[in-house]
């Protein structure tokens, strides 16, 4: 845990000091003795700066916490790949829109919460997203992106 | 009687007045349940379906939905430990545990009863003292509203138990995020990096959808014991029962008395009467060390705040046209359209009409509550959903939720990146409520702070020349002294207990 306060404070006073740098740059636009706009974030950075410091002095002396419970190997692999669907579903969302992008996404975190059955898997994917989608772009006039199927959806639903 | 009262009473009990009013529930508790998907979303989608109605219809539908909405929001926090509404975030920590324990529908029916109590004492503030407590709030000046928004921060000591440090780091932190953006003085661009979509800031929701739900999706990956199913599997008795009645008395009152009073301050909505009203309900308590691990006491104070947040809410609506929460202010659009300004001229001139909503809203929770402990079996059947269903619709959920805000990919992303510092900070064991009240609050605290100083010319000794500012400071170094206090009493016992753990 210590390891962990000491690697926590190195990020952060590396924040703290970019912060500070970009508050540094700040245009000052104010009346004589009032505070501007980069009066918060100084006083904001004063005190990052103070406590990452008190987190490093915790960290390099202190006696250590109950270090917290850590999942094994494989969990962090599922962790990883959860994470990796997610950026990928973000990444293609826009352009292939909601309906396309989605079925590829929810299959592969349904394999990843344990559904191996393909069935399944294609049935609940394709289920889901259709009724996600029209309950929300017809029901909620939420405007999801139709993507490349904007005709046959449109066809399809209105 | 004042003849505006009984037309106004005669008006909210019309039958379809009523029927709205339940439908508008029935639509708030979905639509509060869903992760990512506000009130103020529910209320905005429905504005279109008001414009065709007359207005005690449209207006009894829409309370319904706020109502509705702030119960439904802890539906999701207790059986998924993802809060459905910021209001609830507070919920989640002692109503999860307890839905782990097998005590789902004990914790539900808790969460209900103290609403149903938090919503009527804050239909009785709004029917009985609206004007002579909104005349006291709305006297609030800039030193006041910094004094008391230094109040609601200084709950972060509260949330920093294992390290005072980490905690206050983790709300630097969020002061830090919410500098980005214009400021809200003179509305220069900071942090903005001319991207024109960190001009209006991160959006509070977007993060708090990241900070909790992206943590909790990993963290259901790595449990594969089905703890979600547990939960579901263990609802029994949903009535609270009268020992659980009488141990929610005094987290109840205290959630219903500061839930009405911070209704009315503007910008201090349901989250901050929550999480106050949760820090000051284990204060009371003779038990604090149960909080944090499925204290009924837990559910009941943010429960009982966060209703009665809308009815204080409605109080300078009504009376000042001043929204007290976004809800508010949307609503104060849809009357609008309806050719009916809020403000004290309403209860001149359309009496019946201003009685009328206080009504509404009197129905509103009630067919909250009952609609609420009658649905609740159908509503918890989402957990009887598999696992491998239910979590990528969470996850899709998210998504949407943080997508429908403002029509934006980039909020997505915000979302995103949200959760991987969620994730961060809990592999770092820094607490992430800090982070998240700082983001509620920092706006309003740098704010209050420059608005004050400029008044002042630069002179601090302004926070000390009015008795309320006063007063709220010496609140907050009541409650830091109490939170330090608190935490070296209990630090001993749980070294003992942790002694005889490994034993």
């Amino acid at each position: 845990m210590r390891r962990r306060n000491i690697i926590a404070a190195a990020v952060l006073i590396a924040l703290s000091v970019g912060y500070g740098m970009l508050t540094s740059q700040l245009p000052v636009r104010s009346l004589p003795d009032t505070p501007g706009p980069p009066f918060f974030p100084w006083l904001n950075t004063a005190i990052l700066l103070a406590l990452s410091l008190g987190l490093l002095a915790q960290g390099v002396f202190g006696a250590g916490d109950a270090a917290p419970v850590s999942a094994d190997i494989a969990a962090r692999r599922r962790g990883g790949l959860l994470l990796g669907a997610f950026v990928a579903y973000l990444l293609v969302l826009p352009g292939l829109g909601f309906v396309v992008a989605t079925i590829p996404f929810f299959a592969a975190l349904m394999i990843l919460f344990g559904e191996r059955r393909p069935v399944a898997v294609s049935a609940g994917a394709v289920a889901m997203t259709l009724f996600l989608y029209v309950l929300f772009r017809h029901g909620f006039g939420v405007f999801l992106p139709r993507g490349v199927l904007a005709g046959l959806l449109g066809g399809l639903f209105g | 009687m004042s003849p505006d009262v009984l037309s106004g009473f005669a008006q909210a009990a019309g039958p379809l007045v009523l029927l709205t009013n339940c439908v508008g529930v029935v639509l708030g508790l979905i639509v509060g349940m869903i992760p990512g998907l506000t009130i103020s979303t529910g209320i905005i989608v429905l504005l279109p379906v008001t414009f065709v109605l007359p207005p005690e219809i449209a207006i009894a539908l829409l309370l319904g939905v706020y109502v509705g909405g702030m119960t439904g929001g802890s539906f999701s926090a207790v059986l998924l430990n993802i809060p459905g509404t910021p209001s609830a975030s507070a919920t989640a920590m002692d109503g999860y545990p307890m839905a782990l324990r097998g005590e789902a529908g004990r914790a539900l029916g808790i969460a209900i009863t103290a609403s149903f109590i938090g919503g009527m004492a804050s239909f009785l503030c709004l029917y009985l003292i609206a004007p002579v407590l909104a005349d006291v709030a709305l006297e609030f000046r800039a030193e006041d509203m910094f004094a008391l928004v230094f109040f609601g921060l200084t709950i972060i000591c509260s949330f920093a138990a294992r390290s005072l440090v980490k905690g206050l780091l983790s709300g630097a932190v969020g002061l830090a995020i919410v500098t980005i953006g214009q400021d809200p003085v003179m509305g220069t661009p900071r942090f903005t990096f001319g991207d024109v979509n960190l001009m209006a800031g991160v959006h509070f929701l977007t993060a708090l959808i990241g900070l909790f739900a992206i943590p909790q999706l990993v963290s259901n990956l790595h449990d594969g014991s089905g703890t979600v199913g547990l939960a579901q599997r263990r609802l029994t008795s949903i009535l609270p029962r009268l020992a659980d009645l009488r141990a929610i008395r005094v987290p109840v009152s205290i959630g219903a008395l500061t839930g009405s009073f911070l209704g009315i301050l503007p910008g201090a909505g349901g989250p901050i009467a929550a999480f106050i009203s949760y820090d000051y309900a284990r204060k009371a308590s003779k038990h604090p060390e149960r909080f944090g691990s499925g204290a009924v006491e837990g559910v009941a104070a943010p429960e009982s705040a966060n209703n009665a947040v809308t009815g204080g809410a409605l109080i300078p609506m009504m009376t000042l046209g001043i929204p007290g929460d976004p809800v508010t202010a949307i609503l104060i659009g849809a009357l609008i359209i309806h050719g009916l300004a809020p403000g004290p001229l309403m209860f001149i001139q359309r009496g019946d009409f201003a009685y009328g909503l206080i009504f509404s809203f009197f129905w509103a929770n009630i067919f909250n509550f009952l609609i609420a402990l009658a649905a609740l079996r159908l509503l918890v059947r989402v957990l009887a959903t598999p696992r491998a269903l239910l979590m990528p619709t969470v996850a899709v959920l998210c998504v949407i939720g943080s997508y429908a805000l403002r029509n934006n990919f980039f909020d997505v992303h915000v979302m995103l990146f949200f959760g991987f510092v969620g994730l961060a900070m809990r592999w770092l064991d820094m607490p992430v409520v800090p982070l998240l009240l700082a983001l509620v609050l920092g706006s309003a605290l740098e704010e209050n702070l420059r608005v004050a100083l400029t008044a002042s010319k630069g002179d601090v000794a302004i926070f000390f020349s009015s008795p309320i500012s006063v007063a709220f400071l010496a609140l907050s170094v009541l409650s830091i002294a109490w939170s330090l206090h608190s935490g070296r009493r209990a630090r001993p016992s749980e070294n003992a207990a942790n002694k005889e753990t490994s034993a």
